[in-house]
């Protein structure tokens, strides 16, 4: 009896614990359409005090498929708390999927924004 | 009469016609301002997008890893150059201390270039005696560093008929300067194809 209300308080505990995983509509900024890429999952969480974020990425194409990123920064109001940062490329092999992880620069970022461009 | 109103006209007309300029631009429309964050993709040679990503990588693992608690003091030692091309890799050092200045979780004792600097400007604040003596900065007082920041860059080349690939790794590491240890070690590497 005594275990079973154990395990009932920790799961309880661990379902309020853990951050609900952000919607991708919310979170991705689109710089025109996006072609043959799937926005799958976004993880976010605070680790040392910094915001970090995880986001899955699929390329639904048969052909490698290079695209531009960067995430953009937000403090509790919604705006940037730090200039946005460099453009990065990534290729994604053909139906590859892969995985976009980011530091936030400051501790005050407390959400983020994805931005995407695919050429 | 009505000849000279209409060419005085068509002067000031003509006139106002050239000034119509209503951007706050001056000089040629060849040049223009760029995104400074954009992809660089001019050549394949170590560019402005190589130094932002590497400095954005390693401050920002090194800020998140939790070794720098309490903010301690840091002296940054210059990144080796071991690729074949000319890089001033101090640029990189400095983007890599500001970035972690603003983070706030270090603060940075001079480091080697600067310390020549620190070291003449306190002896002219003392020795000169052309300051007054309550606002000089007395000698002694200077913070040591806890941890040492070094790195390196090296590449490989690699050349055929169709291709250029240059392929970077960016080492640096964060060593506690009492035990000799490295606390901290991350890498970046970076990979730049040119097909002729």
């Amino acid at each position: 009896m005594g275990l079973k209300c154990f395990v009932v308080i920790a799961l309880a505990l661990l379902a309020g614990c853990a951050t609900p995983l952000p919607t991708a509509a919310s979170k991705v900024m689109a710089t025109g359409p996006i072609e043959s890429l799937a926005i799958g999952p976004m993880r976010m969480a605070r680790e040392n005090g910094f915001l970090t974020v995880n986001t899955q990425l699929s390329n639904t194409d048969t052909d490698n498929r290079t695209l531009y990123y960067r995430y953009l920064w937000l403090g509790p109001e919604g705006f940037p708390v730090v200039e946005a940062e460099s453009w990065k490329s990534l290729t994604l092999y053909a139906e590859q999927t892969s995985f976009l992880p980011a530091i936030a620069p400051v501790p005050q970022a407390v959400d983020f924004r994805l931005e995407i461009n695919t050429p | 009469m009505l000849v000279r109103v209409s060419s005085l006209a068509l002067s000031l007309l003509l006139i106002g016609g050239c000034a119509a300029n209503h951007s706050p631009v001056l000089g040629s429309g060849n040049i223009s301002y760029g995104d400074p964050k954009a992809v660089e993709l001019v050549t394949n040679e170590f560019g402005s997008t190589d130094l932002q990503m590497i400095a954005e990588s390693m401050t920002r693992s090194l800020a998140q890893s939790g070794v720098l608690k309490g903010r301690p003091v840091v002296q940054v030692y210059d990144v080796r150059n071991k690729t074949s091309e000319y890089i001033d890799t101090r640029d990189i050092t400095t983007s890599i201390k500001t970035q972690l200045m603003r983070s706030g979780t270090a603060r940075f004792a001079s480091d080697n270039t600067d310390m020549q600097s620190q070291v003449d400007h306190l002896k002219l604040q003392n020795q000169s005696g052309l300051y007054k003596k309550s606002t000089v900065a007395k000698t002694g007082n200077m913070i040591a560093a806890r941890y040492r920041l070094e790195g390196s860059i090296s590449s490989i080349v690699k050349r055929s008929n169709d291709y250029k690939d240059v392929f970077y790794t960016f080492s640096l590491q964060l060593i506690d300067v009492e035990s000799g240890l490295a606390d901290w070690m991350d890498e970046k590497e970076i990979r730049k194809t040119t097909e002729r």
